[in-house]
């Protein structure tokens, strides 16, 4: 704050002002662009697949990439480009919600923990720090075997390490905010303390969770891939890119295409979220370092 | 008084290994299907052909019909001594397979880690130096590309180019069968995220340090710039780095999963594929368990390494 007699600004003004700022810079609009494009392209997933995606054509076999069948076909003579967009569907739906499940938990625990402190705080804090000492991949894995890959225990199995995640960041930006001014004023007209915590303390800490969020979208849809392509994730006929990749590897020396095209949209996707966690980091959460 | 501040350490971690015990231990509990129909070696249709008696029997022997804190108790009693059972798919024991993994693994992540390490900071000083030039422009789309690219696509698409367009290296197999050469290609998949991370960190404090004015008194102390940058610069922007390394443990440990898997390293992350893959509850436990104690380790590690690269620390 260089000019003392600056009004200091609330949560969401200063978050739209923020967002402005980012738009202003040529590589944040392309990321965003990126981002929508990728979004969209899941969204109409259906009505742009040329073909169903699980049509079956065993005399086109491993075609090459043709006009026909823009990325070729698959061992079954599956369409890839359909199975390419209908997978985006899938990898970002799992994202999606799994974060957003993610967030909504762990923002409450890391929040309740932060601003309760003491005892409680300690006790959530050793918790999380448990669940942080296993890599995000082993965990899910060995949840998934023991509870089965179906599309909510993925998504169960993907969320416990991002609910840690968002639990730590909330947790140290509601310790930043709690000594302020304006908290100890609400305590006086005698808020309640829900009132205080979801309702003035968080939204003037959504800068670092919406960050946080963006790059585990990413991360969420790697990690989902990962899992598939494992074979513990999304099992067939559904298609999923980590699972397409997994069984292109198969056809690897001569019909690389079936791993290449889902692989590059995995890839694409990474670079999307990761370019937009960077640009929204730089305007949103100054402070913040590397999460993940 | 480094003894003192260790000491301290070392029992902090306490808690977390033991949280880590408890879960492998909870993940065993979670699983579907009655262990003692697993140890005796049928599966779920062969549940009614056994006699309640023998049921009895081996529920007795395994200890299962026990109440779950006794069991748990004695679970961990035994798994403290590295006693983590009798696999109920292969009949070996469990620590063995593990312990026998753990060296492959080890290896893998020592070479990634060092190797990342070694291009992460090169990437990062060469960005910061050349700031806004094209060396930097360079740099950073290689970190934001490394950063991306998914592990396991990227060991597929290493293998496609060095294993069959250029056949240099062998696609799969372990270092007995092929020598220190089946280690490249698996350590370069693992090895390019995590140096771009470096990369990035490393760029971004070497930049902060560079506006600082002590960079400015070097420099007209008539230092030469490789002096100031590696010898001034360097140390003082090696903090912020050395915790990121530190921090790559688990993302490490994650990327070997899948590269083990699809290089057919028989290491950790192998077996605990084979171990789900079995539905061997006993080899993920072990695993699981085994993974999250290095990670405890080397949290530990990192801190006595920046104790003794930064001395501030230490009080």
């Amino acid at each position: 704050m260089s000019d003392v007699r600056e009004m200091p600004k609330g949560g969401w003004v200063l978050f739209k002002e923020s967002f402005k700022r980012f738009l202003s810079f040529k590589l944040n609009r392309m990321s965003l662009g990126l981002t929508v494009f990728l979004l969209s392209l899941a969204l109409a997933a259906p009505w742009l697949a040329p073909f169903p995606y699980d049509q079956v054509n065993p005399s086109l076999g491993l075609t090459a990439p043709s006009w026909d069948h823009l990325m070729g076909t698959d061992n079954a003579g599956r369409d890839i480009l359909s199975r390419v967009l209908i997978g985006a569907q899938t990898s970002l739906s799992i994202g999606i919600i799994t974060v957003v499940f993610g967030l909504i938990i762990g923002v409450f625990i890391g929040a309740l923990s932060g601003y309760v402190g003491g005892m409680v705080d300690e006790v959530i804090m050793r918790i999380v720090e448990v669940f942080m000492s296993i890599p995000g991949i082993v965990m899910a894995l060995a949840l998934v075997s023991v509870l089965g890959p179906s599309p909510p225990f993925i998504i169960l199995a993907l969320s416990i390490r991002r609910i840690t995640q968002f639990s730590r960041v909330a947790r140290g930006a509601v310790l930043s905010v709690k000594t302020q001014d304006y908290v100890t004023a609400c305590h006086a007209i005698g808020m309640s303390n829900m009132r205080i915590v979801f309702g003035h303390v968080l939204p003037n800490c959504i800068g670092p969770i919406i960050v946080l969020a963006t790059v585990l979208l990413g991360n969420v849809i790697l990690t989902e891939s990962t899992l598939s392509f494992l074979g513990m994730g999304i099992q067939e006929p559904t298609p999923s890119w980590g699972t397409m990749i997994a069984q292109g590897n198969e056809f690897l020396t001569f019909a690389p295409w079936l791993s290449i095209f889902p692989g590059a949209f995995l890839f694409l996707t990474m670079i999307a979220f990761n370019l937009l966690g960077d640009g929204l980091r730089d305007h949103l959460d100054p402070r913040g370092g590397s999460v993940v | 008084m480094l003894t003192t501040v260790l000491v301290r350490r070392l029992l902090f971690s306490i808690p977390t290994i033991l949280g880590v015990a408890t879960l492998a231990f909870i993940l065993g509990h979670l699983s579907p299907g009655d262990p003692a129909i697993a140890a005796m070696g049928l599966d779920l249709e062969g549940y009614s052909t056994v006699e309640p008696g023998e049921l009895e029997r081996v529920r007795e022997e395994l200890g299962l019909n026990k109440p779950v804190v006794v069991q748990y108790v004695q679970w961990l009693g035994k798994a403290i001594q590295g006693d983590f059972g009798t696999s109920y798919v292969s009949s070996s024991e469990v620590a063995d397979l593990v312990f026998a993994a753990l060296p492959t693994t080890m290896l893998l992540l020592i070479m990634t880690m060092s190797s990342a390490t070694v291009i992460g900071i090169a990437l990062g000083i060469i960005s910061a130096v050349n700031q806004g030039k094209t060396g930097d422009y360079i740099a950073r789309m290689i970190a934001i590309i490394g950063v991306s690219t998914p592990t396991f696509w990227f060991a597929i698409i290493l293998i496609l180019m060095f294993a069959f367009v250029f056949p240099i290296f062998p696609v799969t197999g372990s270092i007995d069968e092929h020598g220190f050469i089946a280690m490249v290609l698996p350590t370069a998949a693992i090895a390019l995220h995590p140096a771009a991370l470096i990369a990035r960190m490393m760029r971004s404090s070497m930049l902060e340090v560079l506006s600082h004015d002590m960079v400015r008194t070097a420099t007209a102390k008539g230092l030469s710039r490789w002096r100031v940058f590696m010898v001034h610069a360097l140390r003082n922007a090696i903090n912020p780095v050395i915790t990121v390394i530190g921090f790559q443990f688990a993302n490490l440990m994650g990327g070997a999963v899948a590269v083990e898997f699809i290089f057919s390293l028989p290491g950790l992350g192998s077996l605990l594929i084979e171990g789900i893959y079995e539905k061997d509850i006993l080899v993920i436990q072990g695993a699981v368990l085994v993974i999250g104690v290095a990670f405890a380790l080397s949290n530990l590690l990192v801190d006595v390494l920046y104790m003794m690269v930064d001395p501030r620390i230490r009080v």
